[in-house]
């Protein structure tokens, strides 16, 4: 029954947001590899170019040509229909062979690094910040936890995508260590409210992406800024799919205690 | 009396103090309690949603204070909304022209949340509600607060997080509180790391007879053994007054 004894993630329906680029585009592409014929993907983001893309890219895939099928979701989670959008195209992918929901809660902000604590003085601007980056990970995994309850033969798994700062308080990043330290603490909290769902807290480590370009050029805090730098110049940050490989290991092992955060570096 | 000479006289000096949430609860005894530390030319800022709450306070502290000069000014604003957090930055600006050598601000305002399983909370704007008055209205008002007293070396400034034990710790159908506090125990240790003129306390005061507490009984039907105010205060108060912290850190009432 556990399909990791088979090597792959079953007939899966897979959800995941921010999907458009970086870290989301990675795993929608590994994740495509793992999951067998029958399986529906929804990939959500702002960005409808990027996302049919993506989708052209996978249905000429192997997956793609073996049977799974993708749809996009133009959305912004930091609004109510964006969250109600990305449900309703979940029921639909949804069929009945379905065995295994995967929600991967990716899309994420930076926030605006530039600046320090002292100068967050706009509700607004932490409000805006804090419902992308929290709020519309607990709605959409609430509400997808609603349209698939458990029920016998299907396995639901969800995962965060975490980060050091979820542990760590880094200068001049008080919006991003926010939202992930608050990220971790609400999906642990689901971690001992529902037993039978795995809940994993991935931090993916520094990866080569948009997000760390505009981190290493606009960090306010020097010693940050240039340590960003460094790594980036030194080839110290990692592709996104060496660490997507170390999350779908875990995903396929699925050994990993439910609600814990598991950094790249532990895998 | 005896508290003043069981902390060898330390004091919290010329101090502007603001408290929020102060009309009840832990608030309106750290009201109390900071009053007896505060030297002469003091200014106490008390915040909540009800006036006539922070008047009564006023007066009571007033009256034990009389000869020390203790400044109170009642603020009465909503702080889950800008205009709230504006007004009390107003009128803190306006009071500071007094020549004071320690600013404490101590957020302490907060609600419960709605305590039901992860899976109910479906609605986006419920969510970001909460949060908005527990994890963003912090940071906008400690921001305004540093900038109108801002930090150098010479002025003492401490800046205390009301947290709690879910704040480290999780337990199902607390998914908004447990977040929250969470959220603002790396808020509040970011901010230490930026601001090495600050001292920044995280306080978990342990479960209090207060309203909040009778919330909690009534929503979960569980009752804890509770402490009076009055005993997890003095313990943030011997904490603030041997300020020995290291800042960021989170400190619960059973570890002092």
């Amino acid at each position: 029954m556990q399909s990791a004894e088979c090597g792959d993630l079953g007939r899966a329906l897979c959800i995941i947001t921010g999907a458009s680029r970086g870290f989301g585009r990675t795993t929608a592409r590994e994740m495509s590899r793992l999951v067998k014929p029958g399986s529906a993907f929804v990939l959500v983001a702002r960005s409808g170019d990027d996302l049919r893309a993506l989708q052209a890219e996978l249905a000429e895939s192997e997956a793609g040509r073996a049977g799974v099928v993708v749809q996009c979701v133009v959305a912004d989670l930091g609004l109510m229909e964006g969250v109600e959008s990305v449900v309703k195209a979940a029921k639909e992918a949804f069929s009945e062979d379905i065995d295994h929901i995967i929600l991967v809660n990716n899309a994420a902000s930076l926030g605006d690094v530039s600046r320090y604590a002292r100068s967050f003085t706009n509700m607004a601007e932490v409000d805006s910040y804090l419902s992308l980056n929290v709020s519309s990970s607990l709605c959409l995994t609430a509400n997808t936890l609603q349209a698939f309850p458990q029920r016998p033969g299907l396995r639901r798994s969800v995962v965060n995508i975490s980060s050091l700062c979820a542990l760590q308080p880094f200068s001049s990043w008080v919006l991003y260590c926010t939202g992930k330290a608050a990220r971790d603490m609400m999906f642990k909290v689901l971690a001992e409210e529902e037993p039978d769902l795995r809940v994993l807290n991935y931090a993916p480590g520094p990866l080569d992406t948009d997000m760390h370009m505009v981190a290493r050029s606009r960090t306010a805090d020097p010693s940050i800024k240039k340590s960003l730098s460094d790594m980036f110049s030194q080839g110290q940050v990692l592709t996104c799919e060496a660490s997507c490989a170390k999350l779908m290991k875990l995903l396929l092992e699925d050994n990993y205690t439910s609600g814990a955060h598991i950094d790249v570096y532990d895998v | 009396m005896s508290d003043i000479n069981s902390t060898n006289a330390r004091t919290l000096g010329r101090c502007f103090c603001i408290i929020t949430g102060a009309s009840k609860g832990f608030g309106w005894v750290l009201a109390h309690q900071v009053s007896h530390y505060l030297k002469p030319g003091s200014v106490l800022l008390l915040v909540a949603r009800t006036g006539t709450l922070l008047q009564e306070l006023k007066e009571e502290l007033q009256s034990f204070t009389e000869d020390q000069n203790l400044v109170v000014h009642c603020i009465t604003a909503d702080l889950s909304t800008q205009d709230g957090v504006n007004e009390t930055v107003r009128v803190a600006r306006q009071e500071s022209l007094k020549e004071i050598d320690h600013v404490l601000l101590i957020n302490n305002a907060a609600s419960l949340g709605d305590i039901s399983r992860f899976a109910s909370f479906t609605n986006l704007d419920q969510v970001n509600s909460y949060l908005s008055f527990n994890v963003s209205s912090a940071l906008a008002l400690t921001a305004g607060i540093l900038q109108v007293f801002p930090p150098r070396a010479g002025l003492r400034w401490s800046v205390v997080n009301c947290s709690s034990v879910f704040a480290v710790q999780a337990m199902p159908s607390w998914v908004l509180y447990c977040t929250a506090k969470s959220a603002r125990v790396m808020m509040f240790r970011v901010l230490a790391e930026e601001e090495p003129n600050v001292k920044v306390l995280s306080y978990s005061p342990g479960p209090m007879d207060t309203e909040m507490q009778e919330d909690i009984l009534r929503l979960t039907g569980i009752s804890y053994h509770l402490l009076p105010c009055k005993e997890s205060a003095a313990k943030l108060m011997k904490v603030l007054l041997e300020n020995k912290f290291a800042s960021g850190s989170h400190i619960d009432f059973f570890e002092v």
